[in-house]
């Protein structure tokens, strides 16, 4: 056989077995992807039986309730306004800041000892399929614990400290110097919450040019680091969390007030 | 011999090529070079981007798509008419009756102070009707700190407080950080440089831990984190106050 010709064979061979290699690759990232989809599907319900196992309605041996009771809509809605009430005096008999969240009327209020301090529309609203079941007793009793904040991931700094060393005699003493009530941020923060429930409270105005791109990179980089936490658990063949949210615009003035009011580890009642 | 031929009939056509048609030809194949690295890169972003947007946004909608199995609203007639879901229904709705009672009753009908420190604004509220509201001044945020390692927040406490005294033309007794911020020594604790008149305004309201609501010379930084944790007010947002505010009248400052 020819130089030439034997080359050429081997040529042939060599691209085809990169395409094999190339098609096999795609072949297993679709596998893959599919695999990633199937479990990402399954989590909603696992979640949902999770709160069922939580917060849902056990039957007492003393005082029997009939079961058929949860399907009617008239004791759903109820035992939603009971849900919030009690939410509401729970956290009115704490001495801390505490945030309510009224989807129905489109209001959020800042509250302290059960004394509304500040109030603030709800421009749009975004909220998961699970939590939009008003109509559900599972979620009903979940939302009549009020949400304990576990973390919070904001724009904005909490407390703006400014750190100032004490000067060493007279000399060296300067005057403060004025703030910069200027001086403009974007305000989004995310609160995450002790069942998992995620609340994102993002300015509902476009103040700057910026403003829609910061918006953007903000929740761009949790999307990233909730699906970092879900390839994490599926890669390990557990099924992801699935994290129900509430996702709010309210005027800049409103979420700055709001993030810099909750505590840390703030309570919110939700009202949906 | 035939493969030399073949090989002079193979070279013959190169030698024909005109030099600036070789470079023409260098040319295209640099550019193609060039345009088929730019499409490898973009190939490679976009697939790059496409798997960042596939686990970021398209699994999060994907997990919406699926209705949770919940339970079903039925509305049984036959239910309503039993006498356990007529006892089940006047048992929450006297639960929602307590509980609406007792929230309400956390509102209080006598006169209180709302602050927000973020705006740094005040609200004086009777018989829960807002009847003023203004500028004030609060904590700064400023950490001082010293060489000895002693350090002092200047903010403005968050919650509910309540009016513990209340004093008319007040003397400020200068704490230890009011020396240090000015690069002064610390003096002894009743030295008589510890004590200044006529900085607190004409009023003075004490919420406890040495916070104060009082008045102030710097009417310019009213509206303004400039404090060292107590509220300042100008002159006759102090004395409405003063005047509305009894010992024991809540204020809640957030």
């Amino acid at each position: 056989m020819p130089e030439a010709m034997e080359m050429e064979t081997e040529k042939i061979y060599t691209s085809s077995d990169r395409k094999n290699k190339i098609l096999a690759w795609i072949c297993i990232a679709l596998c893959f992807l599919i695999y990633y989809s199937i479990m990402s599907i399954i989590a909603p319900g696992k979640k949902y039986r999770e709160l069922k196992s939580e917060y849902g309605f056990r039957q007492n041996e003393k005082n029997p309730v009939d079961e058929r009771i949860f399907t009617d809509s008239t004791y759903l809605s109820i035992l939603k306004e009971k849900s919030f009430l009690q939410s509401r005096v729970t956290l009115a008999e704490s001495d801390s800041i505490y945030l309510t969240v009224n989807l129905h009327d489109s209001i959020v209020n800042l509250e302290i000892n059960g004394v509304s301090v500040h109030k603030a529309d709800i421009k749009r609203t975004n909220i998961s399929k699970m939590l939009k079941g008003e109509k559900d007793y599972v979620i009903l009793l979940m939302l009549s614990v009020p949400l304990t904040v576990n973390r919070n991931f904001a724009s904005i700094e909490k407390e703006p400290l400014m750190i100032k060393l004490a000067p060493k005699d007279t000399s060296e003493y300067e005057p403060d110097i004025i703030p910069d009530t200027a001086d403009y941020e974007p305000v989004n923060f995310i609160l995450e919450t002790d069942n998992g429930t995620i609340l994102c409270v993002y300015q509902a105005e476009k103040l700057r040019a910026g403003d829609g791109i910061r918006l953007f990179i903000f929740d761009v980089k949790h999307r990233v680091r909730y699906a970092a936490a879900d390839f994490a658990r599926i890669i390990t063949f557990r099924v992801p969390v699935y994290r129900p949210f509430i996702k709010l615009r309210i005027p800049r003035s409103d979420a700055k007030i709001i993030y810099r009011a909750l505590p840390v580890q703030g309570q919110i009642a939700v009202y949906s | 011999m035939e493969e030399i031929s073949i090989q002079d009939n193979e070279s013959k056509p190169d030698d024909d090529i005109n030099p600036a048609d070789m470079d023409q030809k260098e040319k295209n194949e640099k550019l193609m070079k060039i345009v088929r690295n730019i499409l490898n890169v973009s190939m490679v972003l976009l697939i790059i981007v496409s798997v960042i947007a596939f686990f970021t946004y398209a699994v999060p909608a994907i997990q919406e798509i699926p209705e949770v199995v919940k339970t079903s609203i039925t509305n049984i007639d036959s239910i309503k008419k039993e006498a356990v879901y007529k006892k089940q229904i006047a048992q929450i709705k006297r639960d929602v009756q307590r509980l609406s009672r007792k929230y309400n009753s956390y509102t209080s009908g006598q006169s209180y102070l709302v602050i927000n420190t973020t705006d740094n604004l005040f609200y004086l509220y009777r018989n829960k009707k807002l009847i003023r509201e203004g500028h004030c001044s609060t904590g700064s945020y400023k950490l001082l700190k010293t060489e000895e390692g002693r350090s002092w927040i200047f903010k403005t406490p968050k919650g509910r407080f309540w009016i513990q005294g209340k004093t008319i033309n007040p003397t400020w007794k200068r704490p230890d950080w009011a020396f240090v911020e000015e690069g002064l020594p610390i003096p002894s604790a009743d030295h008589y440089s510890r004590y200044e008149y006529g900085v607190l305004g004409d009023y003075a309201l004490a919420l406890g831990d040495g916070y104060l609501i009082h008045g102030t010379i710097y009417k310019r930084f009213l509206g303004m984190p400039v404090t060292h944790g107590c509220v300042r007010l100008n002159d006759e947002d102090l004395e409405a106050i003063f005047n509305t505010l009894s010992i024991g009248s809540k204020v809640y400052i957030f």
